[in-house]
């Protein structure tokens, strides 16, 4: 395997690639956007035509598996195909998919990104009216649309949630227990003062993972409570000018930066997984974990009645909640050959009791849609109960902020993971990691 | 024959070692894959109660079947074609000795440096703009013109050292040249064609950068690429994983271990020819 | 490379008109392999080139920005960083496993070739046939906090080294990079030893009378008689260094920060995740000639040996 280049065989290769670069000189990459599906008429009525509709999920992410079982029994003549990736590869692929000529009908798609101002996901609007989603909380649509010049938070909607999820701190009451710890903190001072407890009795204070970055849920959770909740949401909707360099943003990472110093963290965060801190509390490993209502079926499983679910409590007590909540977000490909079925879909999972049902049971998320619409039943008492009051809460206190993660495409995988992989490892300050976030965001915004 | 005593023993002492350090990773697995599905093993332990279940569930989870059935399809197309347009042009270049030869090894040798990551991303926008992308046909095109540098450049170094006599032999008792072609060289060159479907064979099967990037659904991948698809899957079951990455390369260790031999020498010429 | 002998003066002729015909014969047999190659290598490499000139998403319209990818690609410290990443891999992928050959063969070089080396070569030989995404799963394992690596230093009494290795800064990239000694060990074993089995037997009986010890006669006799071999090896191993994406991709994805983060996983984040096709493509091209312009001069020393 040897290489022998004489100067006449280079001349060669050099013009044979010089030959291949003349052709495609002048022309610009790029293809033109696909058309908007503008030629069907928007109804609300359920073709009676075998349909097969297709979805891109995630794995782990069983849901969808349920909902369009429980759709196909109602409604035999529409069944699904679901195809499935890792969080990762679906996010870095979706919006090739979307552009590809068989684009799935219904795609999971956690950051809009550049895909509306590319034209490939199908706008909602004419639904709106005609479903009457108006009826719906319109704070818990409004991260879902996206205005003309790619600004997120108004304009358009683009997507629906399969469940709207909203984050908190579980607590394991046995280590409560041994600790004297009656109720949740009342604030972040308080809560501090029971971590120290746990350290001094050999107890972890906060399971926590990071190796997929997951530790955000702490990071952002403390971040909620020090920052200007517009400011930060001006940011994660792209708003001009909107900057993460904020005294609030770092004030809550300093606090993270504090924590990893006193060693609330598990010393091997960098190498726990979400799944492996999950498995972990569950068994029995931490007095707190930061983690979304999708946990909490699990955790109550494992761990029976010895857990407890709360918000993360504010910097003062009495101060109203904010907390991380987020739909489950799917959008429709505007290249869908069936439009008026999938949004069929999607409105009968905000409205029809089953659909409303499997939501709750398997993913603890609020379903969403019309407040008036009767709630599933849940045991009373357990942790999915919890979320649901978690939900109402947040709603009633208009505390909801979105994930972090979702700013940008590049973002989480490019910047907030590693640099927080370097934060609760002490390895840079509170103020670096906001400000290298920050620089990250600019180069991605303005490249 | 004059050696040390010490060196023998220091030898057979580290060959031992590199043997070992070579299975602990591969016994690891197979430990792992037998422990019960719903627990996390600790290290290195042979279960008390091997779990061979966990075998018929990754299998089952891991959609196995319908994984090698995409595989299969994959290499079924990628070697024969990319077997049978490498042996007409290393007999050209190396048989023939055709003008221009020489240029055109070049351009292919070259080929042998570039990182399939340097490629990647145009293949993705070509196989988008063929209308082939997510289909089992954006791997195999791009993988066949991948493996020309290699193929082309292997079956060109046995072709160049047939000696010439026989092909002119050959002519002279009137044989055309293809009649030449099938008769004489074909045979000639059976065991360098053979060495070079093992290896095709092991690298389309072991693809990953290619199928993971190129066809989203895990399922219509080679099983390597599917791999991602198995951490997903199996992400609460270290057993399972290791069961699942057990069953996926068992193809690939039986197919070796039936022609080690072949393929032992075809790696070790294909490194050293040229 | 071999030339085109010389035939005696009466057959030219003759020979020259046969030459045409299979020159024709020749280029149509080519064609097929080329047009493979030209298509799916060529081209692609060609297009790649032309988006590194431009900013696009992949989807919407392109601008052309010349050579700011490139100097993108030269100035952020990440994307150095993953480059420097990959240079301390050819340490792991390289220096180990052709050193741990060149021991091994020697050592080994006068073992008869009975069933327990075969053994052996079979299992030297076992990581070549395995994905190395599999590789990279079974070694995310070994390396866990509660995996065999931690176990194996507990048991021997080095506890205090145990540490979850691939989420440790000190030790992630190293312990990456042991996944690829582990993969190329036994190839560069295997191919030292065969190429050690052509060496004249009678130079190094001769050097041992002349009462040389170990060391001269590996440095007199060995190496320069292994020195295709190494050539190929090294150039092997290197390409397969700084090309590393499945291990990583599978065990790492470039952290704890961005201690593992290499040029492959990089390309494959900026071109699909963040979507910027021109940087990525610039990346994978600084990344092409970072390779030739490593392998090349290998080459030329080997053959300037050969003279």
């Amino acid at each position: 395997m040897r290489l022998h280049m004489s100067r006449r065989s280079r001349t060669v290769v050099g013009a044979a690639v010089a030959f291949a670069m003349l052709g495609l000189a002048g022309c610009a990459p790029g293809a033109s956007a696909p058309e908007e599906t503008d030629g069907v008429e928007v109804s609300t009525e359920l073709t009676d035509e075998e349909v097969v509709l297709t979805i891109a999920d995630e794995t782990g992410f069983p849901v969808t598996d349920a909902l369009t079982e429980e759709f196909t029994r109602q409604y035999p003549n529409v069944t699904f195909e679901i195809t499935r990736d890792t969080f990762q590869n679906l996010t870095a692929n979706a919006p090739r998919l979307l552009a590809g000529a068989n684009p799935p009908d219904l795609i999971r798609l956690p950051t809009i990104g550049d895909t509306v101002k590319d034209g490939l996901l199908a706008n909602l609007d004419p639904y709106y009216e005609a479903y009457g989603w108006d009826a719906w909380p319109a704070s818990q649509l409004s991260p879902l649309r996206m205005s003309e010049d790619g600004v997120r938070g108004s304009g358009s909607l683009y997507q629906l949630g399969l469940g709207y999820s909203v984050t908190g701190i579980y607590m394991n009451l046995n280590h409560a227990e041994t600790l004297g710890i009656t109720e949740p903190p009342k604030t972040i001072a308080e809560m501090e003062e029971m971590m120290d407890a746990a350290k001094a009795a050999g107890i972890l204070p906060i399971m926590a993972g990071d190796s997929d970055g997951v530790v955000n849920f702490v990071v952002q959770a403390l971040m909620n409570q020090y920052a200007d909740q517009d400011e930060f949401l001006s940011w994660m909707f792209n708003e001009p000018g909107a900057t993460y360099n904020t005294e609030g943003n770092v004030q809550g990472a300093e606090k993270i930066r504090e924590w990893a110093d006193k060693g609330y963290f598990p010393s091997d965060i960098n190498a726990i997984d979400y799944f492996t801190f999950v498995t972990r509390f569950s068994e029995g490993e931490g007095l707190f974990t930061f983690n979304g209502n999708w946990a909490a079926a699990g955790y109550q499983e494992a761990l029976g009645d010895d857990v407890t679910f709360f918000l993360a409590p504010p910097v003062n007590e009495g101060d109203r909640f904010i907390a991380m909540g987020a739909a489950n977000s799917f959008s429709v490909a505007a290249g869908s050959d069936n439009l008026n079925e999938i949004v069929y879909f999607l409105n009968w999972i905000h409205t029809n009791p089953e659909a409303r049902q499997i939501i709750v049971d398997i993913t603890g998320a609020s379903p969403g849609g019309d407040p008036s619409l009767p709630l599933p039943e849940v045991e009373p008492g357990s942790l999915i109960e919890k979320a649901l009051e978690m939900s109402a809460q947040i709603g009633a206190d208009n505390g909801q902020v979105d994930f972090m993660a979702n700013t940008t495409a590049g973002i989480y995988a490019g910047s907030i993971i590693p640099e927080s992989q370097l934060l609760v490892t002490s390895q840079i300050t509170g103020r670096e990691f906001v400000e290298r976030v920050q620089a990250f965001y600019e180069q991605e915004i303005g490249g | 024959m004059i050696t040390s005593k010490t060196e023998i023993v220091i030898g057979r002492v580290l060959l031992a070692l590199a043997v070992v350090l070579t299975l602990i990773p591969l016994v690891n697995m197979l430990s792992a894959a037998l422990q019960p599905a719903d627990r996390n093993p600790a290290g290195l332990t042979w279960p008390t109660d091997p779990q061979w279940g966990n075998f018929v569930e990754a299998f089952e989870v891991g959609n196995v079947w319908r994984l090698m059935g995409s595989s299969a399809f994959i290499v079924v197309c990628v070697v024969p074609i990319a077997l049978l347009i490498a042996t007409l042009a290393g007999y050209a270049l190396g048989g023939l000795r055709i003008r221009g030869a020489r240029a055109v090894l070049v351009l292919f040798v070259v080929g042998l440096t570039i990182p399939f990551e340097s490629l990647i991303i145009p293949l993705y926008y070509q196989a988008q703009g063929l209308g082939t992308l997510n289909t089992q046909w954006a791997v195999i095109f791009p993988l066949i013109g991948l493996f020309m540098p290699f193929s082309v450049f292997w079956m060109r170094a046995h072709f160049v050292n047939v000696p010439r006599e026989l092909s002119e032999a050959a002519r002279v008792d009137g044989a055309t040249m293809w009649q030449e072609f099938v008769r004489i060289q074909l045979p000639l060159a059976l065991p360098a064609i053979s060495a070079l479907t093992i290896l095709l064979f092991i690298w389309t099967w072991n693809q990953f950068l290619l199928p993971v990037v190129l066809i989203a659904d895990p399922l219509d991948r080679t099983v390597a690429g599917a791999l991602t698809f198995f951490q997903g899957q199996y992400y609460l079951s270290i057993p399972l994983l290791n069961a699942g990455a057990l069953i996926i390369i068992i193809p690939a260790i039986i197919v070796f271990l039936i022609f080690q031999r072949q393929f032992i020498r075809a790696l070790l010429q294909g490194a050293v020819k040229g | 490379m071999t030339t085109t002998s010389t035939s005696s003066a009466p057959r030219r002729a003759a020979a020259r008109a046969a030459a045409r015909r299979a020159d024709l014969a020749g280029w149509l047999l080519v064609l097929p392999a080329l047009a493979a190659y030209g298509t799916f290598v060529i081209y692609p490499l060609a297009t790649g080139i032309q988006f590194s000139f431009y900013d696009w998403n992949g989807i919407g319209a392109a601008t052309w920005v010349g050579l700011e990818n490139y100097i993108t690609v030269l100035t952020n410290p990440d994307l150095l960083g993953a480059i420097r990443n990959s240079f301390v891999l050819v340490a792991f992928f390289t220096i180990i496993p052709v050193g741990t050959g060149l021991v091994l063969a020697t050592l080994i070089r006068t073992m008869r070739d009975g069933a327990a080396l075969r053994a052996a070569q079979t299992v030297l030989f076992l990581p070549q046939i395995i994905p190395l995404a599999a590789a990279g799963i079974a070694w995310s394992w070994m390396y866990a906090q509660t995996g065999a690596v931690n176990q194996i230093l507990n048991a021997i009494g080095l506890g205090f080294l145990a540490r979850p290795w691939l989420a440790d800064y000190a030790t992630a990239l190293p312990a990456v990079g042991l996944i690829g000694s582990w993969v190329l060990t036994g190839l560069c074993t295997v191919l030292l030893l065969t190429g050690i089995g052509k060496i004249d037997v009678s130079l190094y009986e001769a050097i041992r009378l002349d009462g040389a010890g170990w060391f001269r006669e590996f440095i007199t006799i060995t190496l320069p008689g292994l020195r295709q071999e190494l050539a190929v090896l090294v150039t092997l191993t290197m390409i397969a260094a700084l090309s590393t994406f499945d291990i990583i991709y599978i065990s790492t994805q470039g952290g704890p920060g961005r201690a593992t983060l290499v040029p492959g996983l990089l390309i494959f984040r900026i071109g699909f995740t963040q979507s910027d096709v021109g940087l990525a493509s610039a990346f994978g091209i600084v990344m092409m000639v970072l390779v030739l312009a490593l392998v090349l001069p290998i080459q030329r020393l080997a053959r300037i040996g050969d003279r």
